[in-house]
């Protein structure tokens, strides 16, 4: 597998199948880990750095793990940008330097960062609010690297990481939720403070310091320490469901009270979608957002989910010059994102992408 | 010069005649305003700046003094580096600068003790980095004998890993 094998798949949890998928993207774990052989990364040398990678690339080897390793310092800016789009690394790791890269699975699923923050950050994803299934996928990965691998931990501290915020457990627990109606509303500050109360984060859909765009969110632990792994997905599967019970209370209130004007909303957006000759990154997230509320109220019925999940990501800067084979700039890119979503929406009805 | 009415230090000086004679008062703030020389108390909020401002002088600076002065012996790392940069660079920082990072981690994660999960015990975990510390030093000091027996031994572990 390489970068460009990847622009003709999509990642599985995109799909839009799995529980709640019409509100829930995904579930996404992640695992700070640290090898208690070298220093973090960031007091790393660069001879410290490629030893780690080796460790990790031997691991991967002799644990016969199906993961591909991406050498992500020898990547151009534009590759490593659509790593950032698909979700499999960090914009820290794509703006990085020296030895470090991502071993990936070919569902998109799993993600494993070398020489990030931390030498190794673990990710497993998954459609829908299947938390619970992504633990049990993530743990047994953590598993089969600590058998070839010495972590740093500590019975007191737990699993030792670079910025204390994370030490102990090392997990964020996350769900990414698409809650349109409630920024319709205007009542997304007031669930956000709700949130932030019982020391949840939320974030955009490209986590820290992003704005929240195409109306996602994403919804995670902050304390690490002092309490399980269990106990710490509990309180997202506890929290959740209620937030997801507001968006559905929110979206019939505009069904019952605005549905007109819904329903006018969602036919332009789609129209435009179609249509258009040069539109924005920002403009078509928030066209989408629309697009893919009216399909779960059934304002639209000839247009898949998971196509809409997927241009949420297709039609990022990188992709688009990744499929046109050059480097665009912003105007060229407007032009060939339209032309991108043209073709994907033609005539009303969806090109199934394989 | 203390008080003349208590042991503090006096800040008040008042030097007043009364029928012909020459009076000298020395007084501290307290008994200044109790005695009615001084303004009263300043307003509240000026007051409680100067209140944390000397709070985070006598507790925090004497805790930072100490731990100014600590210093990691695996990765060099000063406790004052990672205040102002917020990253800790290497496992054995969490033991050198314990003092310091317990009550950061209490306010942030309400605990200071990891509950969940653990790898297997592994005796010989970050001995490597240990044996690099040894060797640095080693080179320092020029004991090249010991330096040589460290890097064959960090050989020997490298090829366990």
């Amino acid at each position: 597998m390489n970068l460009d094998d990847l622009t003709r798949t999509s990642g599985e949890w995109l799909r839009g199948t799995g529980p709640e998928s019409d509100i829930v993207m995904c579930a996404r774990i992640r695992l700070a880990r640290n090898l208690a052989d070298f220093p973090f990364t960031n007091r790393a040398s660069r001879g410290e750095k490629a030893e780690i990678e080796a460790n990790f690339k031997s691991c991967l080897g002799t644990s016969r793990l199906e993961l591909t390793y991406l050498d992500v310092n020898g990547f151009s800016a534009l590759d490593r940008q659509f790593l950032v789009e698909r979700q499999l690394i960090s914009r820290e790791l794509a703006a990085g330097e020296g030895p470090r890269g991502v071993a990936i699975g070919s569902q998109e699923n799993v993600s494993i960062m070398v020489n990030e923050e931390d030498h190794l950050r673990i990710q497993v994803m998954l459609s829908g609010l299947s938390l619970h299934d992504v633990w049990d996928r993530i743990n047994k990965l953590d598993d089969q690297l600590e058998e070839h691998l010495a972590y740093a931990y500590s019975p007191q501290l737990g699993y030792l990481t670079a910025c204390p915020t994370n030490v102990g457990t090392g997990i964020r627990v996350g769900v990414m939720l698409h809650l349109p109606a409630l920024v319709q509303t205007k009542q997304i500050d007031k669930v956000f403070r709700a949130l932030q109360k019982i020391n949840l984060a939320v974030r955009g859909l490209y986590g820290e310091g992003t704005q929240a765009f195409g109306d996602f969110y994403q919804i995670s632990n902050q304390q690490t320490l002092g309490k399980s792994e269990q106990e710490l997905i509990r309180i997202l599967t506890d929290v959740v469901p209620q937030v997801i019970q507001y968006e559905r209370t929110a979206r019939q209130v505009l069904m019952n009270e605005r549905r007109q004007h819904l329903h006018d909303q969602v036919s332009r957006a789609y129209g435009v979608l179609k249509t258009a000759h040069t539109i924005s990154s920002e403009e078509t997230m928030h066209l989408l957002s629309s697009v893919r509320m009216g399909i779960n109220l059934g304002l639209i019925d000839d247009l898949a989910i998971a196509t809409v999940n997927e241009l949420f990501i297709q039609t990022q800067p990188a992709y688009l010059q990744k499929i046109q084979g050059s480097e665009l700039g912003v105007e060229e890119r407007n032009v060939a994102r339209a032309s991108y979503l043209r073709s994907r929406l033609s005539n009303g009805r969806h090109v199934e992408s394989e | 010069m203390t008080c003349q009415k208590c042991p503090e230090e006096a800040t008040v000086h008042l030097t007043e005649t009364v029928g012909g004679r020459r009076r000298e008062l020395h007084l501290c703030p307290a008994c200044a305003r109790e005695a009615g020389v001084a303004l009263p108390e300043a307003p509240p909020v000026l007051a409680l700046d100067a209140v944390v401002q000397s709070l985070i002088v006598t507790h925090v600076g004497e805790l930072v003094g100490e731990l100014a002065r600590s210093t990691c012996p695996d990765c060099g790392l000063k406790f004052m580096e990672f205040r102002a940069r917020g990253r800790l660079g290497c496992p054995n920082d969490y033991r050198v600068f314990a003092k310091g990072l317990l009550p950061l981690l209490g306010h942030a994660h309400g605990a200071t003790r990891h509950v969940g999960k653990a790898p297997r015990p592994r005796a010989d975990a970050g001995d490597r980095l240990r044996i690099r510390t040894r060797l640095r030093d080693a080179i320092a000091r020029e004991d090249y004998e010991e330096a040589a027996r460290l890097r064959d031994l960090l050989r020997l572990k490298d090829a366990d890993a």
